[in-house]
């Protein structure tokens, strides 16, 4: 047998030592391969999402990459740290620690390849479904299965160069120990408990102020509050983990008539040792797991976002112009005749709307013909509106508004004609996107608005009226393509400190794609990198369970010698796994909550979308996945135990 | 008044190669006794042990406990049994290193949840008794191998069991704390009346008991009843020991290595 078998069959015929390595690596390499086809397809390097996602793919990439890396190397020194005593055995029969090097080194390139491979020949496999799904999540037409060397070849260099690099550095960076030390190891498990009152009441004083900033962030604080807050959150949670759970467990253990009941001694005596040894690590998983859950939620966010726009943009395209703005006859024609041009349907309502001073609120009003509007809503298919002489209606600017609006009552006269009017109804439907009409416009009846001659007269400067030409176009995602020009020239005016254009202009199809394509994007990346974060998070307890499992099966060994049942058994052991697994998810949950209560108060002055039923589906799915991976472990864990 | 008796005993492991592990092997053990059961590796000691203390069921034969039979238990009821009815020691004490000394010690009253007033009674007597008061609130790792058995001790003690289960208590530590264990053992044997059964390789150990059982391959030997001097018995069990290993004593030696 040469040195190569040796390591060779070590793999092979271990293969149950070596799967949870060999599954960790080999999800990376899946992920990432997958993640490589997809940055490397050919219709998405030639650009239909602009460059600015491009860069956003390979960050997240980047982020990929690196966290996988550090992933391979935890799960390595982890599988390493339960060979400790086959390793004592070899370096007790004379190997050289050089010899020992070269064998971590082989199975580790052994492992490595067939992961690489494995990961890329499932990757491939999967990568046309893959294709699919992005298909439908942007909305193209065909993303085909390819073949070309780069994700290829960057999976097998980033991996094989990580395995070599990873198996390297472990092995020459682990600390020398003695072999003794390596046989015994259960003898010499160090247990003190170390902690501060101070520090334990300062975790949990900095994560609640945390919270309750998050919980006051308004769109004005939003910048130094984002700054703060994470801050305030990961120097708590690190306490936390360090110092609060120790100091909670020690408070209860000094009550006997709590600690020595029900069998409670065991579990809590095991707890403190666990939370003083993986302190860091649950503090690590913590903010990983917040992370995962924060990316999760904000993608459900997203999407209820772009769910929601038809509603919130029930136009196809809309032109504003002034009065008297010279190029209204030439712009409306050539939108017109690029529609026709597509073949597209739409219904043209043209609108004079008037400006008028309210006696009310001693401001202006935008006045709204009744038959121009039911114009508008025949082709939408709404309603239409009645109004007799001296009615007038809201026109609500928001889907809050509606109910606002409808509890309002108004009487008021327009001071330039001096008609008198009274408000107490509101549309019940959104009629223009909040970006064309002011938050005070009203309609009146045909008979009132002849009545309107005299022009706004209280600033004389600002135009007295405006023409609104509104298509309703049925397939309105269709018409992205037309008034590319327009548009642009309205969206570079608008950057500037003054919109001096006399007319604007708004296409909701172009601006739907936008949008849309942004947070798809950003969408598929959060999932990959929240997949793969969730993945390590449960990884890391899974590691660190098999890693000390050789010393508890030492001691579930005495206990049933001393009498424990099976049931006793089975109880134990979820005290035992309980705080480990939902301790740091609990805590990832609870931060996010915060989070999303911050993210709710931004996006309501913002966009005015609620995102509370996405983030509730979101976290009880997450919840669930937890549930079945915890009893999956514990499930595994019993077992080992047992026999 | 026999506490246990083992009755034409047979073990036999199953596998690709079976083993007969114990053949036909009977014995009592009174009340109040300190029973040394002896032999060469290989004999068949622990697998009697594991027998007895019930993790193990025979593969003929029965152990009686106080007219009971434990093979009749599901495991449930037999969990229930071992740690109302059985104490043990270990050679190398498996005191659980989380728990603090006093901990360790309740550890089998708060797994049948007795009362804390019983607790904190019955640990004050122990401690005073086996001088642990001053190690009550250390950690396993920060006292002797020798009060780490006196610990194990109190623990087999606590919950006042029938019979106590020694497995060489003796065998990771030095002459001193020998001697000290082992006098502790046989004054709890006689102020308590306990009964003890240990498993040993050592004759000095053996020396400190009522009667020493002998076995060798799996089978009865001999049996020594205890006279008034020890050292006369202790002599007597080194001669049974040299026949055991075929005459040659020089044998001992490397069976005294833990």
């Amino acid at each position: 047998m040469t040195f190569h078998q040796f390591a060779y069959r070590n793999v092979i015929r271990n293969i149950r030592v070596y799967a949870a390595y060999f599954m960790a690596s080999f999800f990376s390499v899946f992920v990432f391969f997958i993640y490589s086809m997809l940055m490397f397809h050919p219709e998405i390097e030639d650009g239909f999402l602009g460059n600015v996602p491009i860069i956003w793919m390979v960050v997240a990439e980047i982020i990929l990459v690196v966290f996988s890396w550090f992933f391979i190397f935890y799960s390595m020194k982890a599988f390493l740290e339960a060979r400790a005593k086959e390793f004592a055995i070899l370096l007790h029969l004379g190997m050289e620690r050089r010899q020992l090097s070269r064998l971590v080194f082989l199975e580790t390139i052994i492992i490595g390849s067939i992961s690489i491979i494995l990961g890329i020949v499932f990757g491939y496999a999967f990568s046309k479904f893959f294709f699919m799904i992005v298909r439908e999540i942007l909305m193209l037409e065909d993303l085909p299965l390819y073949l070309s060397w780069e994700p290829f070849l960057l999976t097998i260099a980033v991996y094989f160069s990580a395995f070599i690099l990873i198996s390297l550095f472990s092995v020459h960076f682990s600390p020398e120990r003695k072999v003794i030390d390596l046989l015994n190891r259960y003898k010499t498990i160090q247990i003190d408990v170390d902690f501060t009152k101070g520090k334990a009441i300062l975790g949990i004083v900095l994560i609640l102020g945390g919270y309750v900033l998050a919980l006051l962030t308004t769109r004005s604080t939003m910048i130094i509050f984002s700054v703060f807050i994470p801050f305030l959150i990961i120097l708590g949670t690190y306490l936390f983990f360090t110092d609060t759970t120790q100091y909670f467990v020690d408070r209860i253990k000094n009550r006997r008539f709590i600690y020595w009941k029900k069998s409670r001694m065991l579990p809590m005596a095991e707890q403190s040792f666990v939370l003083k040894n993986n302190g860091k690590m649950f503090f690590v998983m913590t903010i990983v797991t917040t992370l995962a859950f924060l990316s999760i939620g904000l993608l459900a966010t997203l999407s209820s976002y772009t769910s929601q726009y038809d509603k919130l943009n029930p136009l196809g395209l809309i032109y504003k112009g002034h009065i008297d703005n010279p190029k209204e006859n030439e712009h409306i024609s050539s939108l017109v005749s690029e529609l026709e041009e597509k073949e597209l349907s739409y219904q043209l309502t043209r609108f004079t709307v008037l400006k008028q001073t309210s006696s009310f609120t001693k401001f202006e009003v935008e006045v709204f013909k009744e038959s121009d509007i039911n114009n508008l809503l025949v082709s939408y298919g709404y309603p239409l509106v009645r109004l007799a002489r001296g009615e007038a209606m809201f026109i609500p600017y928001s889907e809050d508004s509606i109910k606002e609006l409808s509890k309002k009552r108004v009487e008021t006269v327009l001071l330039e004609n001096d008609v008198e009017i009274t408000i107490d109804q509101v549309y019940p439907e959104l009629i223009f996107p909040s970006s064309i009409v002011s938050l005070n416009s009203i309609i009146i009846s045909d008979v009132d608005f002849r009545r309107l001659v005299k022009p706004y007269s209280s600033f004389p400067h600002e135009e007295p009226g405006y023409h609104l030409f509104a298509f309703d176009i049925p397939q309105w995602v269709e018409a992205e393509g037309v008034g590319v020009a327009l548009q642009q020239e309205v969206s570079e005016e608008s950057l500037k400190e003054e919109y001096k254009l006399p007319y604007y202009y708004e296409n909701a199809g172009l601006n739907y794609s936008y949008i849309l394509s942004t947070y798809s994007l950003f969408t598929l990346l959060g999932l990959l990198v929240a997949a793969v974060f969730l993945l390590a998070a449960g990884s890391f307890i899974y590691f660190k369970l098999h890693t000390s499992l050789e010393a508890e099966k030492k001691k579930f060994d005495v206990l049933k010698r001393m009498g424990i049942s099976n049931h006793e058994l089975k109880s134990l052991v979820t005290k035992l796994l309980f705080p480990q697994f939902f301790l740091p998810w609990g805590v990832a949950l609870c931060h996010s909550l915060f989070a999303f209560f911050a993210l709710q108060n931004i996006l309501k002055n913002f966009a005015n979308v609620s995102i509370v039923k996405e983030v509730v589906f979101a976290f009880g799915f997450l919840i669930l996945i937890e549930i079945i991976y915890y009893n999956l472990i514990r499930w595994r864990y019993i077992a080992h135990v047992r026999d | 008044m026999s506490v246990l008796h083992v009755q034409d005993v047979t073990k036999v492991y199953e596998g690709k190669v079976t083993n007969r592990a114990l053949n036909q092997l009977s014995f009592e053990v009174d009340k109040g006794e300190f029973l040394a059961v002896m032999g060469p590796s290989g004999s068949g000691k622990s697998t009697l042990l594991n027998l007895i203390s019930t993790i193990d069921r025979p593969t003929s034969g029965e152990i009686i406990f106080n007219e009971m039979k434990p093979q009749n238990l599901n495991s449930t009821e037999l969990a229930y049994f071992r740690r109302r009815e059985l104490g043990f020691v270990f050679q190398d004490f498996n005191l659980l290193p989380t728990l603090t000394v006093e901990e360790n010690v309740v550890l089998p009253l708060t797994l049948d949840q007795k009362p804390i007033s019983v607790m904190e009674e019955r640990l004050g007597v122990l401690a005073e008794r086996l001088d642990l008061t001053t190690i009550l609130h250390k950690r396993p790792n920060e006292i002797s191998g020798g009060q780490a058995q006196r610990v194990a001790i109190a623990r087999a003690l606590i919950h006042e069991p029938a019979i106590i289960l020694a497995d060489e208590p003796t065998g990771n530590l030095d002459s001193n704390n020998t001697r000290e264990v082992l006098e502790l053992l046989s004054n709890i044997n006689r102020e308590r009346q306990a009964t003890i059964v240990m498993v040993t390789h050592d004759p000095i150990a053996a020396s400190y008991c009522d009667r020493v059982l002998f076995i060798k391959d799996g089978e009865f030997f001999n049996e020594i009843h205890r006279d008034d001097r020890r050292q006369t018995f202790f002599q007597r069990i080194l001669n049974v020991l040299s026949l055991l290993g075929g005459g040659q004593v020089g044998d001992l030696s490397s069976i005294r290595l833990p």
